[in-house]
């Protein structure tokens, strides 16, 4: 290398537009501590009052505790179930051979091509007709398939060396042997970045829940917001206390293990 | 030996993610499109009516409305792509400090959830207490209301829709910098081209593969694009007739006014846009799209 | 119904699809259970004191109630209706009541149990002379004013005897742009604000048998150009405003001298303790030809399908008597009860404002609110077309009578 190139004026912009990323949320957990005419203000009130009784006052309105829990149970079982069913078929789809393979790979490509909305109103009859409106399952049932993870976690597998699963079979080890003990931990990088996007999708997906689930006790977290916003129009005090409770476990979540969400990202990107 | 046995397993492993897909996703792309073609009576059962739907939706002002609402959108957001590149740019400076650090936050916005950050927008959209208008003010600019006009909703909702996805483009677009091979501009170093030359001359050309995947799925997403809008325009508003996008009118009519055939139609609708759309950026792609 | 993390993803499905049960019980000793849905959770507590007053009345009947918030509410209760699984008793609306009438999905009462319930109220559950919801409580328009910014201008407060005249005067005087203080709010709202005023005027929004619209009368249009011409004359503010904020807030921010609301806002109100002495609320003011108060009372109505009608609509019956409606006015929520007399209880609740005297001073004249068969097709006709008006960008009598055109055609095919 040259000469070192200067890296101030990249800082200098870089800062100013992570600032515009963050003032969103720090404005919001500010106005989630102020009373609602401080809320109303102008010119803006940009300091808190520390009213934490929003919390108190959100937590109390709308059962917030149940579909705080609501939304962990339908993430946990989404997560855990694409994990599993997609590594299953993908590992099927990469390693094993058989008639037709191409075909029904293929097919469920085209399903990726598909926007969500086509299957909404049939699967709320299916709902309806197993008489599963507002409950948890109906938010996991159709969560755990997915096209996309298969063809993520597919595309980990090929890479994998041929040699592995020859030993493999010379030892003896049936294919879900060699898919559990060998393969799988193997493609830990692929099922992080699977697991990770699922629970972001999963936590924050709003159509299906709220079309679904109408009984605020079965709701998650992002249904739950959008009805507190009709019940409680512009009380913006209030909303935001709702908003922060919803949305940071999963900032967290990020914050932690962020490296492995970004590389499984890059991944889709490079192999599009 | 091994095939019969290897072919016995591969059906065993696909299977519950095949049928779980045939019964959640095949299935009811089967059923949308029979009901596209139905209408549904307010306590339950369909009629077949043919193509009425589709008649009656081309001609429906809400529903062209809300095509060009879409449509203005996606061109929008598409229009804030550039930013990505740029900040994937200065996240790729050689030496730079704090990569992580940056990463984290420009990511902030596409991790957390949409409706929350409809509901953040809404209030810093206010015409009279937000604080983007606050900041106009103080450059002497009379800031309309945003998300109450019709004629300016879509477009603060765009300004969301930009800022939310920056992050997860930029990771992409940084992914692609990052796959450049260092020779080429080692080579246009010598050559005495700058950094800026080098930007155009070397950089863009080499990322129009992931420019062109970023397009595609921005593209995609933006022609789906509910959530923001619901939390920041309420069904009862009168800025909705500037704002009202396919999703959101397919939610009022399947769910809010219950004719699940019309939504239906409307679900069929958005699927060609999006297919003829996607086969338009294909075919365009050979023009510009440069692969090593 | 429980849930654990899936060991496998097919084996947690069918573990979960086991655990979920069904609802449906017999009834082995006489016992009976009926479900009884509302929407506001504001009214929670009253209705229940109101149902461990029936349960004890009648200890061979559970009331169950469900609380879906309005906007899920017709959505889930016309799903269930198309499955035939509708609750019992539900909150009805005088907007959806003839639909559900004519599908079938409601049983009409006996017209006398109505009887001594305001006229205008019950009317508007009547269809095809047939009585399909009992009402239980009443919506009542009326006149908030800030206090402290009357008091800055010199200008007396409000009385009963105020007209519309008096109301763009104070507006003029408690104008003031400097301090972006505007004398009066305008959204554009039909319960509570233009519905009046068109009939104030001496128009009226659907003709007496329901068949023709009003809009086009030379009076309904004087009745919207009230509306629109407060905001012309820069004494209210503009229409966008209103969609950004909820004008229920707007007004407690202290700079609006007046907002025609609701008595029923009392319970949001009293809520925010820097507003309580601030403010007071006055019956609406009298239009150039009469004096009109649109009355929307909730009603409950009984499920055609319910397992157990005689018990349900006992309930219903038992929802409107005087001694339930005491017990509703008591608990001090958001509803005043709908049975003349029984109002006390939710006066006291409230002790700054004259809410008794706007009571008394309105309820002789009220109107039923207008309703047809199709009331949300023809209503979303009305609310985008007048929203032009609002915001200046159209005369409001060529919109308005577009609204009638347009109208009209809807009504003909009812």
């Amino acid at each position: 290398m040259s000469r070192r190139p200067r890296t101030w004026p990249a800082h200098v912009l870089l800062t100013a537009g992570a600032l515009v990323m963050v003032a969103p949320f720090a404005w919001q957990v500010v106005v989630s501590l102020q009373t609602l005419p401080e809320s109303l203000r102008v010119p803006p009130k940009f300091t808190p009052s520390w009213q934490w009784s929003n919390f108190a006052d959100v937590f109390r309105t709308v059962p917030l505790a149940r579909q705080f829990l609501n939304t962990v149970v339908v993430t946990t079982a989404v997560t855990a179930g694409q994990l599993l069913l997609c590594s299953l078929a993908a590992y099927a789809f990469a390693r094993l051979r058989f008639p037709g393979r191409g075909a029904v790979f293929m097919l469920f490509l085209a399903v990726l091509m598909v926007p969500a909305e086509l299957f909404i109103i049939p699967r709320y009859e299916i709902m309806q007709g197993l008489g599963w409106l507002n409950t948890l399952q109906a938010l996991i049932a159709p969560g755990v398939f997915g096209a996309f993870g298969t063809f993520l976690l597919r595309q980990f597998f090929l890479t994998l060396p041929k040699e592995l699963d020859e030993a493999a079979r010379l030892d003896g080890a049936n294919p879900l042997q060699i898919y559990w003990h060998i393969m799988l931990p193997l493609v830990r990088p692929g099922l992080l970045a699977l697991g990770l996007l699922t629970v972001m999708w999963s936590w924050s997906s709003l159509l299906w829940p709220l079309v679904v689930n109408t009984d605020p006790e079965m709701m998650t977290l992002s249904a739950g917001l959008a009805s507190l916003r009709g019940q409680f129009q512009t009380n913006f005090p209030i909303l935001f206390a709702g908003s922060v409770v919803a949305s940071l476990p999963v900032i967290a979540l990020f914050v932690v293990l962020q490296r492995h969400l970004i590389a499984g990202i890059a991944f889709t990107g490079s192999k599009g | 030996m091994l095939s019969k046995r290897e072919w016995a397993w591969g059906y065993l492993l696909i299977a519950p993610m095949a049928l779980g897909l045939a019964v959640f996703y095949l299935w009811p792309i089967a059923q949308t499109l029979y009901l596209s073609f139905t209408e549904s009576g307010v306590f339950g059962g369909y009629t077949w009516v043919g193509t009425a739907n589709f008649a009656e939706l081309l001609g429906d002002e809400e529903m062209l409305g809300a095509l060009g609402n879409t449509l203005l959108y996606a061109v929008l957001v598409l229009a804030g792509v550039p930013l990505s590149i740029v900040v994937a740019a200065l996240l790729n400076v050689p030496g730079l400090r704090g990569l992580s650090v940056y990463r984290t936050l420009y990511f902030l916005p596409v991790v957390t959830m949409p409706a929350a950050v409809g509901l953040t927008w809404r209030y810093l959209f206010n015409g009279d207490f937000g604080a983007i208008n606050h900041l106009l003010g103080k450059v002497g600019i009379d800031g309309p209301y945003w998300v109450g006009d019709p004629d300016f909703a879509i477009y603060a909702i765009a300004i969301v829709g930009v800022w939310s996805t920056i992050g997860y483009n930029a990771v992409l677009f940084l992914a692609g910098l990052q796959g450049i091979p260092r020779p080429y501009y080692e080579a246009a170093s010598i050559d005495g081209a700058g950094r800026l030359r080098q930007f155009f001359r070397i950089t863009l050309p080499l990322l129009t593969p992931t420019t062109f995947f970023v397009i595609v799925i921005t593209m995609i997403n933006a022609l789906q694009v509910f959530d923001l809008v619901f939390l920041m325009i309420d069904l009862k508003s009168p800025a909705l007739s500037g704002s009202r996008t396919i999703v959101y009118l397919f939610f009022e009519k399947g769910f809010v006014q219950n004719q699940r055939g019309l939504a239906a139609a409307i679900a069929v609708l958005l699927l060609g846009l999006i297919l003829v759309l996607t086969a338009i950026q294909f075919r365009l792609q050979k023009k510009w799209v440069h692969y090593e | 119904m429980r849930i654990r993390l899936p060991l496998a993803g097919l084996l947690a499905l069918a573990v979960l699809a086991a655990g979920c049960g069904s609802s449906a019980e017999p009834a082995a000793d006489g016992k009976v259970t009926i479900s009884y849905a509302i929407w506001d959770k504001n009214d929670q507590a009253g209705a229940e004191k109101i149902i461990a007053a029936f349960q004890q009345a009648n200890p061979k009947v559970t009331v169950k109630l469900e609380i879906t918030p309005w906007e899920q509410y017709w959505t889930k209760l016309q799903t269930a209706a198309s499955g035939g699984t509708a609750p019992d008793v539900f909150w009805m609306n005088s907007l959806n009541v003839r639909m559900y009438a004519k599908g079938g999905v409601i049983a009409p009462f006996d017209d006398a149990k109505a009887a001594g319930l305001p006229e205008a109220v019950v009317d508007g559950y009547r269809h095809d002379g047939k009585l399909y919801g009992l009402p239980h409580n009443v919506s009542i328009p009326a006149l908030w004013y800030d206090k402290k910014i009357f008091d800055a201008a010199g200008v007396d407060y409000p009385t009963a005897g105020w007209t519309w005249d008096d109301v763009k005067a104070a507006a003029k005087k408690l104008t003031d742009p400097a301090k972006k203080q505007f004398g009066i709010l305008a959204p554009m709202w039909d319960q509570g604000g233009f519905y009046n005023t068109m009939i104030q005027a001496g128009g009226h929004v659907l003709s007496p048998d329901g068949k023709k619209s009003g809009f086009d009368h030379p009076a309904s249009i004087q009745g919207l150009e009230f509306w629109t011409g407060l905001i012309q004359d820069k004494l209210a503010p503009v229409a966008e405003i209103y969609t950004d904020t909820d004008p229920l807030q707007l007004f407690q921010s202290g700079k609006y001298g007046m907002y025609y609301g609701g008595v029923w806002f009392a319970s949001t109100y009293w809520a925010n303790p820097e507003i309580r002495e601030r403010i007071d609320v006055a019956p609406l003011p009298k239009g150039p030809a009469r004096e009109a108060v649109i009355l929307l009372g909730l009603a409950n109505a009984v499920s055609a399908k319910s397992e157990h009608p005689a018990e349900s609509a006992a309930f219903a019956e038992f929802v409107s008597s005087e001694q339930a409606q005491k017990i509703l006015s008591d608990s001090g929520g958001g509803a005043l009860s709908v049975r003349p007399g029984t109002q006390d209880g939710w006066f006291k609740a409230f002790p700054s404002w004259k809410l008794k005297e706007t009571y008394d001073a309105s309820m002789p004249h009220g109107v039923p609110y207008p309703a047809t068969l199709n009331t949300a097709q023809w209503q979303d006709v009305q609310n985008k077309l007048l929203a032009e008006a609002w915001s200046g960008k159209r005369p409001v009598a060529e919109v308005a009578r577009e609204i009638a055109a347009q109208m009209n055609e809807i009504l003909a095919k009812e």
